[in-house]
C-alpha cells in the first residue's frame, strides 16, 4: 500500500478533478452504501464508501477494477444523505475519469452505433443524460466520410435513452435490455394472468 | 437543588428571568423579572389540592409531552421551591383551585410580574443545552412513525416517576419492545445540522442500553454508531461491560428507517462496515440519540450578558484551554453545557471551578485588571467641545465607554480589557492605551525602520494570535525572511491607520496587517473592527497607486506558524519582484500623501518628547554607533 502524500499520488489526482475535492472528508459512516439503489437492486458488492477509502489510500488498481467505479449512475440519492456533504457521485466520476484516461474501459455494456444506418440527426445527442454521445466526422465503409454519432464508453451508463429516441434503430444496447428483451418482457406480461 | 435551597447563604430565585445586566466585575446591577406564579409562596404548602381540582389538561413539557398536566401544576416532583404555579395560557378562570385551596388562601390571581434590581458581585451562567429536534431528518421518520422516539422521550418512558411508571412500552400498541435500536449522531457530526460532536451521547447510549438490559435481560439491543467515543476514565470499561452484557454494536450510520404500516414494526437498513455489507434488521422500537444544541434563547442571553458566542452558538470562553470557565467579560463565568456540550463529571468540574473563580471576586476588596487600559484626554475629545461623535463608544466591544454629547467620553476602567479598538478608531487621537501609547508605538516603528526601510517588511501582529504564530514559526524552525520586523499590539483593532501611514512615510517596503481569525478574537469583536479598517486602507492604497502586495492583510492563529512563515516569504518575493529604483520612486511619490494624513499625530501628548529621544537613537543607528 502506498501511503505517500505527494502531488501526483492517486488521492491527490482524484482531488484535483472537479467533483473529487471533498475526498478526504469522508469519515466512513456507510450512509451512502445503505442508501444506494444499485447496491440494493443490482450489485450487492457495490460500495461507494469502500471506493472512497480505496482512493484515499491510493489503491489505484483496486479502485479501477471496483464495480462501484463503473456502475454509479449519478442518481445522487446518497448526496443529500451524506452527513459530511460529500458529492459522492462527483468523487466516483473523478475516479472513473482517471481510469478512462488510462485506457480502462467499463466491463459493462455501452450503447453501440450502427454506423451504416446512422443519419446524424442528433436526437441521441440531445437525450443523453450523461453527455456521452457526440456527432463526429468519420470514414464509414461503403458510405465515405460522413457525420455519425459516436458513444464515449467512459461516459455511457447504458440507460437506453438514445435507443428509445433513435428513429432508425441505429443506436442501441446489444447485450442486456435490448429491444428483443424488452418486447419479450412486454409479451410475457400481456399473456400473464395479471391482465 | 433541594440541598442548595436549604443553604442559608443561597437564595434560589425560581421562575425568574434575567432582563438586563449592567455594571462591571464586583458591581453588576442585574434586573430580574420574577414571573407571576399566581400562587403566594409564603402560603402554598405544595399539597396539590389545586391541581386535583383543576379541570384543564395540557401536555406536560417535563414528560416530553407524553403525559398531561393540569393548568395548576409543579414542573416536576423535585421542584424547588415546591410551590404550585398557574399556567395562565391554559387557565380558563373557573376558580376551582381557589375553592380547593380553601382557608390557606394561597392562590391570588392579582399577582403580577415583579421587576427586581439586585447588586451582584459575580455571575455564573449555567443555562445548559437544548435538544435537537429530529423531525427535519425525514429519513428517520420521527413524528411519522410512532415507535421512533428521541433519547429524552426514552428517558421519561424508562423512569419510575415517568408517565408509564417505569415500564417501557412502545407508543403504537403499549407493548413491551423486544428488539430496540439506538441510533447515535442524529443531527450531530452532520454538516446539514450540527457539525460538532455532542460529546456525551456515545456514553449516554451505552448507559441507556445497559440500564434496559438490566431491567429486561431478554431484550435485544443494537447501537448504530459512526465511532464510539469513550475517552474518560472508566468509560472504555463501561463500553466493555455493555458488550459483555450482549449489546450489539453496529458500525454504520443508517440511511433510512422504514415502517410496516400494519404492525408499526421498524426496519433499519445500514452498512455494517466491519462486515463490509449492507444489513437490514427489524426492530420494535428505535431511539434516536439526538444532538445537544445551544438553548433556543442562547442568542438572547448572549446579548443580555454581553458575552460572545462560538461558531456553534455556545457561549465563548476566555480561552479554550487555559480559562475555559471564564467569559471574556470579567466577573461572568460559565458552568456546564452552556459553554459547549459536556457530560456530568466535566460539568461538575467546570461548575466548581466557576464557583471558586466567582468567590475570589466576592472575597476581594480590590480587583486586578489588565494594565493596558484606555485613557481619554478630555481636552482633545471633541464631545467635550459640544460636537457629536461617539465613535469610541460604538467601537468598544465591552461597552466600557460612556459617551454623552457635551461631556468628553469616559472609560470605565474596570470594564476595559485593553484591546485598543477605541484608540484605533478615534479620529481625533483623543484616546490612548497605556503601554501602547502612540508615542511608544511610533518610537518602535521609527527604530525598526531606521536603516534601509525600503527593504523591511513591517509586521503588525496582535498579541494573542499572529504574534503567537510568529513565535511558533520561530520555535518550529520555519525559515522566513530576515527582513521582517515584528511589532506587537494587543489586538488588530489597535492598528491605527496613523501608524500605518507613518510607517509608509518613513519608507517601509511592505506592511503586514495581521491578527486573529474572526472567531478566535480575544476581544469579542476587536478583529472585526480591525478587519474593516484594514480593508478600507487596502482600497485607499490601491487608489493611491501603491504596488499590489506592499500592504497585506492576513489572519493567522497562534497555531499557524507555517502560515506566518509562508506569508512573510511571499511578501519578500513580492518586494523582490519590484525593481529597487521603482520601489524608491513609489515611496517618494506616496510620501506627501501620507504626510497629508498625518497632521494630528505630532500634537498627541508625549509624541514630540518621545521623538526627540528616538531621533537621536535613529541617527546613532544610521551612523552605526549602535547595532541595528
Amino acid at each position: 500500500m502506498n501511503h505517500t502524500v505527494s502531488a501526483d499520488s492517486f488521492a491527490e489526482q482524484v482531488k484535483a478533478i472537479p467533483g473529487g475535492e471533498m475526498l478526504m472528508m469522508c469519515f466512513s459512516c456507510g450512509t451512502c452504501t445503505s442508501k444506494c439503489m444499485i447496491q440494493e437492486k443490482l450489485e450487492p458488492n457495490y460500495n461507494p464508501r469502500r471506493l472512497i477509502r480505496e482512493a484515499v489510500f491510493n489503491l489505484e488498481e483496486t479502485a479501477f477494477s471496483d464495480k462501484t467505479t463503473w456502475l454509479c449512475t449519478a442518481c445522487d440519492l446518497c448526496y443529500p444523505a451524506c452527513p459530511q456533504e460529500i458529492h459522492i457521485s462527483g468523487v466516483i466520476t473523478a475516479v472513473k475519469q482517471l481510469a478512462v484516461a488510462q485506457g480502462r474501459q467499463t466491463p459493462y455494456q455501452t450503447a453501440r452505433v450502427n454506423e451504416s444506418t446512422c443519419v446524424a440527426c442528433g436526437l441521441c445527442v440531445e437525450v443523453c443524460p450523461y453527455e456521452a454521445i457526440a456527432l463526429v466526422e468519420k470514414k464509414v465503409p461503403f458510405r465515405g466520410l460522413i457525420s455519425v454519432a459516436e458513444v464515449d464508453p467512459g461516459k455511457c451508463m447504458a440507460c437506453g435513452m438514445c435507443s428509445a429516441a433513435c428513429r432508425s434503430t441505429s443506436i442501441r444496447l446489444d447485450q442486456e435490455f435490448n429491444d428483443n428483451h424488452v418486447l419479450e418482457n412486454i409479451w410475457t406480461w400481456l399473456e400473464s394472468e395479471v391482465f | 437543588m433541594v440541598d442548595a435551597a436549604r443553604q442559608p447563604l443561597i437564595e434560589v430565585k425560581a421562575y425568574t428571568e434575567v432582563e438586563k445586566v449592567e455594571g462591571f466585575v464586583g458591581n453588576f446591577k442585574v434586573t430580574l423579572r420574577e414571573k407571576a406564579k399566581y400562587v403566594r409562596a409564603d402560603r402554598c404548602n405544595g399539597c396539590a389540592a389545586c391541581a386535583k381540582a383543576c379541570p384543564v389538561e395540557v401536555p406536560n413539557y417535563f414528560e416530553m409531552n407524553l403525559a398531561p398536566r393540569k393548568a395548576a401544576y409543579i414542573p416536576m416532583s423535585q421542584s424547588v421551591p415546591l410551590i404550585y404555579n398557574i399556567d395562565m395560557d391554559a387557565c380558563i378562570h373557573c376558580y376551582k383551585c381557589v375553592e380547593a385551596c380553601g382557608a390557606l388562601e394561597a392562590i391570588d390571581f392579582s399577582i403580577e410580574d415583579k421587576i427586581i434590581e439586585e447588586d451582584i458581585g459575580a455571575i455564573v451562567v449555567a443555562t445548559g443545552f437544548g435538544h435537537f429536534d429530529p423531525t427535519p431528518m425525514t429519513e428517520y421518520g420521527y413524528g411519522r412513525f410512532p415507535n421512533v422516539i428521541t433519547a429524552m422521550e426514552m428517558e421519561r418512558l424508562n423512569n419510575s416517576a415517568g408517565p408509564t411508571r417505569g415500564s417501557l412500552m412502545r407508543p403504537s400498541d403499549n407493548k413491551r419492545p423486544q428488539r430496540l435500536a439506538i441510533i447515535n449522531c442524529v443531527g450531530s457530526r452532520d454538516k446539514r445540522y450540527n457539525t460538532s460532536c455532542s460529546n456525551f451521547c456515545c456514553m449516554y447510549a451505552i448507559k441507556n442500553a445497559l440500564l434496559l438490559k438490566q431491567m429486561m435481560p431478554d431484550m435485544d439491543i443494537s447501537i448504530y454508531y459512526i465511532d464510539i467515543r469513550t475517552p474518560s476514565k472508566g468509560y472504555e470499561e463501561f463500553y466493555d461491560r455493555a458488550r459483555e452484557a450482549g449489546i450489539k454494536f453496529i458500525q454504520g450510520r443508517p440511511a433510512e428507517i422504514t415502517e410496516d404500516p400494519d404492525t408499526n414494526q421498524l426496519f433499519i437498513k445500514s452498512e455494517d462496515i466491519t462486515l463490509g455489507r449492507v444489513v437490514e434488521h427489524e426492530y420494535d422500537m428505535v431511539m434516536l440519540n439526538q444532538a445537544a444544541i445551544p438553548q433556543p434563547d442562547q442568542n438572547h442571553m448572549s446579548s443580555v450578558l454581553n458575552v460572545a458566542q462560538s461558531p456553534g452558538g455556545w457561549f465563548m470562553e476566555y480561552h479554550p484551554k487555559l480559562r475555559p470557565m471564564d467569559s471574556p467579560t470579567d466577573g461572568i463565568f460559565f458552568a456546564g453545557a452552556c459553554q459547549g456540550p459536556k457530560d456530568i463529571p466535566a460539568s461538575v468540574a467546570q461548575g466548581s471551578a466557576a464557583a471558586a473563580r466567582a468567590s475570589r471576586i466576592l472575597h476581594s476588596k480590590t480587583w486586578q485588571i489588565e494594565p493596558t487600559v484606555a485613557v481619554v484626554w478630555p481636552d482633545r475629545c471633541v464631545s467635550g467641545k459640544g460636537q457629536a461623535c461617539g465613535i469610541c463608544e460604538r467601537a468598544c466591544p465591552y461597552g466600557a465607554i460612556d459617551y454623552t454629547k457635551g461631556i468628553s467620553a469616559e472609560v470605565i476602567t474596570a470594564k476595559c480589557h485593553g484591546c485598543g479598538a477605541c484608540v484605533g478608531e478615534c479620529p481625533h487621537d483623543a484616546i490612548t492605551q497605556l503601554h501602547f501609547t502612540d508615542a511608544q508605538v511610533l518610537s518602535q516603528i521609527r527604530t525598526l525602520l531606521a536603516v534601509e526601510p525600503e527593504k523591511k517588511i513591517l509586521a503588525f501582529r496582535c498579541q494573542w494570535c499572529s504574534y503567537g504564530g510568529a513565535d511558533l514559526a520561530g520555535t518550529s524552525h520555519f525559515e522566513y525572511s530576515a527582513n521582517e520586523r515584528g511589532l506587537r499590539v494587543m489586538c488588530s483593532a489597535r492598528m491605527d491607520a496613523d501608524l500605518i501611514y507613518e510607517a509608509y512615510r518613513l519608507g517601509a517596503g511592505a506592511i503586514l496587517y495581521s491578527g486573529c481569525h474572526p472567531q478566535d478574537c480575544h476581544y469579542i469583536t476587536g478583529q472585526i473592527a480591525g478587519a474593516k479598517r484594514a480593508a478600507r486602507l487596502d482600497k485607499m492604497f490601491a487608489r493611491l497607486g501603491m504596488s499590489p502586495g506592499r500592504f497585506r492583510i492576513e489572519w493567522i492563529s497562534a497555531a499557524e506558524g507555517d502560515k506566518y512563515a509562508r506569508v512573510i516569504n511571499e511578501m519578500q518575493a513580492t518586494l523582490d519582484a519590484i525593481p529597487e529604483n521603482e520601489l524608491k520612486a513609489e515611496i517618494e511619490r506616496l510620501k506627501p500623501e501620507m504626510e497629508k494624513k498625518l497632521t494630528k499625530l505630532n500634537d498627541v501628548p508625549g509624541v514630540e518628547e518621545a521623538m526627540i529621544q528616538v531621533d537621536f537613537i535613529v541617527s546613532e543607528m544610521q551612523n552605526k554607533a549602535v547595532p541595528v
